[in-house]
């Protein structure tokens, strides 16, 4: 800063605080009452936090909040499986970077090199919440074997994206495939152990909320177009789905899956309870997602269409690579919302008997050596890991929305 | 650019093509309603291959309707249309392949804004006609090159301006190879100082023979450039003749006033 430039920071905060807090008396007493509230819950949060707070209840219940009943003696098998999706998303991410900075260089402006420690710091800064969560869950274990796990994740995510950014450019189709292929794998490996309609705790929300949302996506989609279609039968079946699944409290579709279903199909092809109470998320968010995508749709102006039409396009590649990419990209915000709601309805199997985190948190209240007086403990802690799924999400698509307007508008 | 007519022809009607070359569209009695109100009236129009046609009249006169029409982005009730030989029909292989022969301009660019210079220009070659990506990349740097941008290949449209983004528009028609461009009021749009700069591009892609049907008001553009020049008004042919013509001996009144109006 040159001499020529504003006073001493205390002689202008000072005077800010005069010009905006205290210009009049009535302006000073809003303040000060504000100060005061302020005051009194930020001192009740950090005092119910660190002193009056007793999160035994937490402490000994985590891994029943984390993944409920799962057999102990088949706990390796999530292990496994959490290795497993971290190099996977560590390899997508290295073959997303590659292509990246191929791209750039071809357009001339390569990216600045950075060192993969920088990376990791980057990284870890950007997902703050997690690390912080991790982190706290950590201090809470009493023994080494969580730490190791943690360990093994990272390394196995930082072998994976270096591994990626080996890879020659026709193994690009991998970062397609694999997400497929993940699943197929990986959910025979884990439901050895146990039928999976005894999952529990934060796997079950996470599992819900992960399988419902990737399957309300493309049903989505395929609804809104259905919508819009000029065939009057798929444009009625759009409609119809969509209002009636609109309609329909989602906890009555939660409670139908479980019970109602029962009435119409046999015993013998009905499937699992949580495949149905999945449907049941997928196709009730499936309808928002669909009104949401219609809107973006119709954001999209009409010369844009008439431009691809007059190019010679057919009607499915128009939509295809001209009105849907930036459809998509204008609703990214709502499709956001509505995946985060669907994070915090999962909550609602508890109508249905499954043990999520919520019904976790209300059930070891009712364990012998603790009573309701620890209810608040039990349900912040349920909510911590909810907001940080929630913010977590929420930010990532705000980087998305960055990264896809780029240059654009 | 055909051998130009003298400064006194008058035709006799937008029929009679200037120039030898053949018939490269052709109009025959076409209607256009939209709901009650008839946007065209029997237009009977023929423009000849390498001809340049030019369409003025005041707005609402169906000036745009009838050449969206010749593509097929709005849809004739009655009449005829013929592009290069081929009846346009209901059937959308027939439209496409009408399409893809035939570039279309727009007053409002309608570039796509979420792919670069060089994917807006690429993407219909590779799309419609299976290009391979390079031969279409190499054919996107040389349309640029005659558009004379070639430097802003890999930006966005939002970073050109609106000239600019007018010159990518006409490069991305002109990869498709058409046989017939369309013009739908090109400056329109444009700050009056980036007016010229699409002339220039389309008076050039003129000179090396393209047929080209222009909406325009540029009458600067039509006394350079035009074979013919189309005055519409009331979604009827009102008046045919060349530029000089019209600058100086318009028969009918509703061309008098709107001239007037203009110039």
């Amino acid at each position: 800063m040159t001499a020529t430039t504003r006073p001493t920071p205390t002689a202008s905060r000072a005077a800010w605080a005069r010009k905006h807090l205290f210009r009049t008396p009535r302006d000073s007493v809003i303040t000060v009452i504000t100060a005061a509230v302020l005051f009194v819950i930020v001192w009740r949060t950090i005092r119910f936090v660190f002193f009056t707070g007793r999160w035994e209840i937490v402490r000994v219940n985590l891994g029943l909040y984390l993944y409920g009943r799962y057999p102990t003696d088949d706990l390796w098998r999530l292990v496994v499986t959490l290795v497993v999706i971290s190099a996977t998303a560590g390899l997508i991410a290295g073959i997303i970077a590659k292509r990246t900075r191929i791209a750039a260089q071809a357009a001339g402006t390569p990216l600045p090199g950075t060192s993969i420690v920088g990376r990791i710091v980057e990284l870890a800064f950007r997902l703050w919440p997690v690390v912080v969560l991790v982190a706290l869950l950590l201090l809470l274990s009493e023994t080494i074997t969580p730490t190791l796990v943690t360990l093994a994740t990272v390394a196995a995510a930082i072998a994976g994206r270096l591994v990626g950014a080996l890879l020659p450019k026709r193994a690009t189709f991998l970062a397609f495939v694999l997400p497929g292929v993940l699943p197929v794998v990986l959910l025979p490996f884990l439901t050895a152990a146990q039928g999976w309609d005894d999952w529990g705790g934060f796997m079950l929300t996470i599992f819900l909320a992960a399988v419902s949302m990737l399957a309300c996506f493309p049903l989505g989609l395929v609804l809104a177009l259905a919508r819009r279609s000029t065939l009057p039968a798929v444009r009625v079946i759009g409609v119809g789905v969509i209002e009636f699944f609109r309609g329909v409290p989602l906890v009555v579709l939660v409670l139908m899956s479980s019970v109602a279903l029962g009435f119409f199909l046999p015993q013998s092809i009905l499937p699992g309870k949580v495949v149905r109470v999945i449907v049941a998320f997928t196709i009730f968010t499936a309808a928002y997602v669909a009104e949401i995508v219609r809107g973006g749709l119709q954001s999209v102006p009409r010369g844009q269409t008439e431009a691809a039409q007059a190019l010679g396009m057919s009607p499915f590649r128009v939509t295809g690579w001209i009105v849907l990419p930036q459809a998509l990209r204008n609703v990214i915000p709502a499709l956001v919302g509505q995946f985060i709601s669907l994070f915090k309805d999962t909550t609602l199997v508890f109508v249905i008997g499954f043990l999520d985190v919520l019904s976790v948190a209300d059930a070891v209240t009712k364990q012998s050596q603790f009573d309701l007086a620890n209810f608040a403990e039990a349900t912040a802690f349920a909510s911590l890991l909810f907001w940080v799924g929630s913010y977590t999400l929420s930010r990532e698509s705000q980087r998305l929305e960055q990264r896809l307007g780029v240059g654009t508008r | 650019m055909s051998d130009t007519p003298g400064t006194d022809a008058v035709f006799a009607d937008a029929t009679q093509v200037a120039g030898t070359g053949g018939v490269m569209i052709e109009l025959d009695g076409v209607d256009k309603f939209f709901d009650d109100f008839q946007a065209l009236k029997d237009i009977n129009l023929k423009v000849g291959k390498q001809e340049v046609v030019v369409v003025i009249g005041p707005s609402g006169s169906g000036k745009s309707t009838m050449i969206r029409c010749i593509n097929r982005l709005e849809k004739h009730d009655n009449g005829r249309i013929v592009v290069d030989g081929t009846e346009l029909s209901d059937d959308i292989r027939n439209i496409q392949a009408i399409r893809r022969e035939t570039g279309m301009v727009f007053q409002s660019f309608n570039l796509f804004p979420h792919l670069s210079v060089l994917e807006n220009i690429t993407i219909a070659p590779r799309q419609v006609r299976n290009m391979p990506r390079a031969e279409a990349e190499a054919q996107a740097q040389e349309l640029l090159t005659r558009v004379k941008i070639p430097e802003q290949a890999n930006k966005y449209p939002g970073q050109l301006s609106g000239g600019q983004q007018q010159r990518v528009a006409i490069a991305r028609a002109l990869a498709m190879k058409p046989k017939v461009m369309l013009f739908d009021e090109p400056t329109s749009a444009l700050d009056p100082e980036m007016i010229g700069e699409v002339l220039d591009t389309m008076q050039s892609l003129a000179e090396e023979g393209m047929t080209m049907i222009c909406v325009t008001h540029e009458m600067g553009f039509a006394r350079n450039v035009a074979d013919r020049v189309l005055f519409m008004a009331d979604g009827e042919v009102v008046e045919v003749g060349t530029a000089e013509h019209f600058f100086t001996d318009p028969q009918e009144e509703r061309t008098k006033l709107f001239l007037s109006q203009i110039l």
